[in-house]
């Protein structure tokens, strides 16, 4: 037999001057089940709660309605409570007199009636709760990062340097991502390379970290602590333990015209080859597309010459399985390709390029050595104009958001620019200034003011070739739109930073959301920014959003925070209001049918299928079966499930109806 | 009390949005009328189309059911699936004779405590236009007499 | 017309279970007062007694996965179009698997066409016409004209004929839960008395629960021995969700449930 007991607290005169907390307490004292009944000033307090204590002890309550404020900001309060009295913190529910009845009805009979109608509700559920214990799950404290560039190098090391270990996987030959193909970064001007190198070598060399390039996400399955992923090692065709990195192969690849995925085309490289001297690790990949061997059967040049026989062309694709209790997602961007701008004659003028090809060519790594020269005839060019909101910011072209990056990296390629070519004159058409972080507006003001970039506000309305010349037209938006018109050597297009090509295919591999621009969706956008929707998965830099380093670096730590965080557990507790399927006596085991529909319902897959054999070890039946540690208790399936075989805990089938025929009864 | 027909309307609402949302009229101290009693559920994708038949044969005038905007589900997609099966349920509803339009359906975000307010002003004065639901009653009665009966 | 032997049934039938391929043949033999009414056959002699007309609308797909029917063995099942969606759909819920059932599917004339996998029975259904019968289609035009207090009139007026037999759930193809919600009795979801609310309400249900899967075939109107056209409230729901989600059921293996799934910007005009 139940045995609830009923507290009704005043909450001083919040709910006490409207509702007569007294009768609402007398009454409830006459319901069936209720042993125990009471008012209190405030119930939430010391004594309060050492009220609820003593009548559990006392009355041997079975079940505990506090009826007081909202569920939302005391029920840990009174659940606590119980817990400490011996009774499952589960057996106490909240109805709420305060929020929904003394704070939105004016004083009087009505109200006090329903603030009973409430309590009775709440007792009538109670008496349908049973004792849950909260499920823990174990944590696999091995994380991994997906994307080698700065974020997910930042992440890695540092996971890594907290102790725990670290899968990195890069889907390039080397680590390194965009902030590799930089020449300097703003505001500070700095070189890149030379910040971002030694972090790839203290990855490679880290203890705690194994690095797969050239590898993929192949698939994911599992939950937080617990996911099990599947890495598909795309065939290097090199054997990495013999290899010693020499570079002889790509030198006498015959294959020598395939441009250069790191230069962005601006150079070219062999079909054999390490994309970049600073490459980790060092050591090349056979790029099969373009191999003579793979296409025709016939060369072998790189096996012949390699000193330590490390060549496999037999090598294939390798899939391999890693668990994991926690991914950080740093994929990364693009910069929009080609063909999006035919207004601007990319792909069709070749001095017509994109920022990054400008930064190769700023790069003292670079096909120029850092000389700029435009990629047509190598010449200096006199006159160059950057075009910033190349895409972006343009609803009509279906990126309607800042990349963000631009108007800072536009600043610094004048500035780069001038800087080299001293007698050259930047121009930059932009449509805003946006400079705002730490150094930035400084930074952009001293490229107009002390090294002479020519800021024009406004679009380019036309560009064409003429006479070896770019001839660019615009408009000077502050000069009451009087037409500008200069004749450029060179073009460079802020192009617009765009998600990755494959990152829906991707974010629905982990089942995190992703926003309509593709860009991975976070928990909450202000309190939960590394955070995505799914436990255990993190985000890490521009796969969310344009970001520039800085932002990328502390989102990347941010997330290493997290997972460091979810590490320091060897077990998660989880609230146990989660759907079960029943369970019958055989032969039927369950009322599930295994007809699959609960499946495509679950926002988490978190239902499976189990199944059901017999001594002999056939299978019997096939019903569905659901992931405690994936579920998150949404109920969504219990209602939808047409022989009600699943039940969710907490807000179960029984304890609903009870609400459903006690809260209008007269 | 006077005599004017005050109906009986029972609310389901989810706990992440609406539930919140009608926690927040509270703290805004917004007044409206008590004729509304809320039904906790963490996601309106729980809401199972046979409690609201519950409601009603219970002896509800009329439901509310309502929860988080679409895209905004704290479970990402329950509010979705409980959209589908409202519209199927009303259509269904209608087709059998039943005044649906003593079911509302509203969206009511943890920010939108003025608006849980007028949804229940709105949704009482609604019912008191269209009065009891005699046609419900009647078979509600039908029942009893005949448990009566049996007894 | 009348009953009508096909030769060719019989003569595939008797094939069928001399080879062994199947132990059981679920097809329509001559009943009473010159009624069909479904034969179950399991020796070749007996399969003289199968015909097929235009009497042979029952879909038998329901015996499929009847306890004392798969004890028999592995069946061919005379199949009209409304069997043949009976079966496409219930694969499609996993509740049989692909080459456990030959489908002798039969529409008119002599042509009986031995369909032995789900692809094959598939192709014949994307053949054949799925059109509602007319007198169906008349009803449900007449319905949907009344008001709404009219409606209610019909449907109270009807259902008080209700015996609460649950002869509708037996017919159906798809109600094969082994355990149906009005057999739960915490809490109990449905009165279990024959009345005017727990009549409507289990209607309600079994409308809600196919709504989304059923198949149009009409069978649990039919198999209604107060002649109640309970069948239109399921038909209504499957013809609404054809309008706006463009699906047909009992089709193809691979579909879906419309109430399993959504699409974000799912249309309505009743949500404020």
């Amino acid at each position: 037999m139940a045995r609830i007991g009923v507290f009704i607290c005043h909450c001083g005169e919040n709910i006490g001057a409207t509702v007569d907390c007294f009768s609402v307490a007398a009454e409830a004292a006459k319901l069936p089940g209720v042993v125990y009944s009471v008012d209190y000033k405030y119930m939430c307090s010391d004594p309060g709660q050492s009220k609820i204590k003593d009548a559990i002890h006392e009355h041997k309550l079975t079940g505990v309605v506090v009826s007081a404020c909202s569920p939302r900001m005391h029920e840990p309060t009174f659940r606590k409570a119980c817990a400490e009295a011996g009774l499952n913190p589960y057996r106490c529910e909240m109805a709420n007199i305060r929020e929904h009845c003394s704070w939105v009805h004016e004083k009087g009979e009505a109200t006090t009636k329903k603030a009973f109608d409430l309590v009775r509700t709440l007792v009538e559920k109670v008496k349908n709760n049973h004792s849950l214990e909260p499920i823990k799950v174990p944590v696999n404290k091995t994380a991994i990062v997906i994307g080698g560039g700065v974020a997910g190098i930042q992440a890695s090391l540092d996971i890594a340097n907290g102790g725990h270990k670290v899968i990195l996987v890069e889907r390039e030959p080397s680590i390194g991502g965009h902030m590799s193909q930089l020449s300097e970064t703003f505001p500070t001007l700095d070189c890149s390379q030379c910040i971002l190198t030694p972090r790839m070598v203290e990855i490679a060399q880290h203890p705690n970290i194994t690095l797969y390039t050239y590898s993929e996400l192949e698939s994911m399955d599992g939950f937080i602590g617990n996911f099990n992923v599947r890495i598909r090692r795309k065939a290097k065709s090199i054997d990495e333990k013999l290899c010693t990195g020499c570079g002889l192969c790509c030198t006498k690849c015959p294959t020598k015209k395939i441009p250069s995925e790191f230069e962005q085309g601006l150079a070219n490289r062999t079909a054999i080859y390490v994309p970049f001297p600073q490459a980790v690790p060092n050591k090349p990949v056979i790029d099969r597309t373009n191999c003579r061997y793979f296409q025709t059967g016939k060369c072998k040049v790189c096996q012949k010459f390699c000193p330590t026989g490390a060549i496999r062309f037999e090598q294939e694709d390798e899939i391999i399985e890693v668990k994991a209790g926690a991914i950080v997602l740093a994929t990364g961007f693009e910069v929009k390709d080609a063909g999006f701008f035919p207004e601007y004659g990319y792909g069709k003028y070749k001095d017509v390029i994109t920022g990054l090809q400008f930064e190769r060519l700023a790069s003292a790594s670079g096909p120029t050595q850092g000389e700029i020269r435009r990629p047509s005839d190598g010449k200096i060019p006199e006159k160059v104009v950057f075009i910033a909101c190349a895409g972006s910011r343009d609803p009509a072209k279906g990126i309607s958001y800042c990349s963000k990056i631009c108007c800072m990296y536009t600043a610094k390629h004048a500035m780069l620019y001038k800087h080299k070519v001293h007698e050259g004159t930047p121009y930059v058409f932009y449509m805003d200034i946006r400079a705002a972080g730490k150094n930035y507006d400084e930074f952009t003001r001293r490229a107009i003011e002390e090294d002479g970039a020519k800021y024009i506000r406004g679009r380019v309305s036309n560009l064409y070739e003429k006479d070896r010349k770019l001839i660019v037209r615009g408009a000077d938006t502050l000069l009451g739109g009087k037409p500008v018109e200069i004749e450029a050597d060179m073009v460079v297009l802020a192009t617009a930073a765009v998600s990755c090509k494959d990152s829906e295919s991707l974010a629905q591999k982990l089942h995190v959301s992703y926003d309509s621009y593709h860009f991975f969706a976070e928990a909450h956008p202000k309190l939960k920014p590394v955070e995505t929707n799914t436990a255990g998965i993190f985000l890490a830099g521009a796969c969310q959003a344009p970001k520039d380093i800085p932002e990328s670096v502390a989102a990347a730590s941010g997330a290493a925070a997290k997972v460091i965080g979810l590490f320091s557990n060897n077990e998660l507790t989880r609230e146990p209001v989660v759907a079960k399927i029943n369970q019958t006596p055989p032969p039927v085991f369950s009322t599930c049918m295994g007809c699959e529909l609960c499946m495509q319902i679950c926002p988490y897959q978190a239902i499976d299928k189990e199944e059901i054999k017999n001594r002999n070890g056939e299978v019997i039946k096939t019903i569905a079966k659901i992931n405690p540690g994936l579920c998150q208790g949404c109920g969504t399936c219990v209602a939808f499930c047409k022989s009600k075989s699943i039940d969710l805990e907490g807000y179960s089938n029984k304890q609903i109806y009870a609400e459903v025929m006690a809260v209008i009864n007269d | 009390m006077t005599n004017e027909f005050e109906p009986k309307i029972v609310a389901f609402v989810c706990n992440w949005c609406t539930y919140a949302g009608a926690d927040l009229t509270g703290t805004s101290r917004i007044k409206y009328s008590p004729n509304v009693k809320i039904i906790r559920f963490p996601c309106t994708g729980r809401i199972d189309f046979m409690l609201l038949l519950k409601a009603f044969s219970n002896g509800a005038d009329g439901v509310i059911v309502s929860g988080c905007h679409p895209n905004d589900c704290h479970y990402t997609s329950g509010n979705f699936h409980a959209r589908r099966r409202w519209i199927t349920f009303r259509v269904l509803l209608d087709f059998m004779g039943i005044d649906i339009n003593r079911i509302v359906f509203a969206w009511v975000s943890a920010a939108e405590g003025a608006k849980w307010a007028e949804v229940v002003n709105s949704t009482v004065n609604k019912i008191k236009e269209l009065g009891p639901y005699e046609n419900y009653r009647e078979i509600i009665n039908e029942v009893w007499e005949e448990e009566k009966w049996e007894i | 017309m009348g009953g009508r032997k096909m030769g060719n049934l019989n003569e595939i039938a008797a094939h069928l279970l001399q080879n062994d391929d199947v132990q059981l043949i679920i097809g329509y033999g001559e009943g009473s007062a010159g009624r069909v009414r479904p034969l179950f056959v399991s020796n070749k002699k007996a399969t003289e007694k199968l015909l097929f007309d235009s009497r042979c609308t029952q879909n038998l797909a329901s015996y499929l996965y009847k306890k004392e029917i798969t004890c028999l063995g592995k069946p061919a099942i005379v199949a009209n179009i409304r069997t043949l969606r009976g079966i496409i759909r219930l694969a499609a819920e996993h509740q049989l698997e692909d080459e456990t059932i030959i489908a002798l599917a039969v529409s008119t004339g002599d042509d009986v066409k031995e369909l032995r996998r789900l692809e094959d029975m598939e192709q014949y259904l994307s053949e054949a016409d799925l059109q509602l019968k007319k007198e169906d289609k008349a009803l449900l035009d007449k319905l949907n004209a009344m008001t709404i207090a009219d409606r209610w009139a019909f449907w109270q007026q009807e259902m008080a004929h209700c015996i609460k037999c649950y002869a509708c759930r037996q017919a159906c193809p798809l109600c094969y839960c082994t355990q149906c919600t009005v057999e739960i009795n915490q809490p109990q979801w449905i009165p279990v008395a024959s009345s005017k609310l727990g009549n409507m309400e289990w209607h309600i249900m079994r409308s809600m629960h196919l709504a989304g899967r059923c198949i149009e075939c009409g069978q649990c109107g039919e198999a209604c021995p107060a002649n109640i056209p309970i069948h239109l409230l399921p038909i209504r729901l499957a013809e609404e969700i054809r309008e706006l989600y463009g699906s047909v059921t009992g089709i193809s293996k691979r579909e879906s449930c419309e109430m399993s799934s959504f699409q974000p910007d799912d249309k309505e005009k009743f949500i404020t």
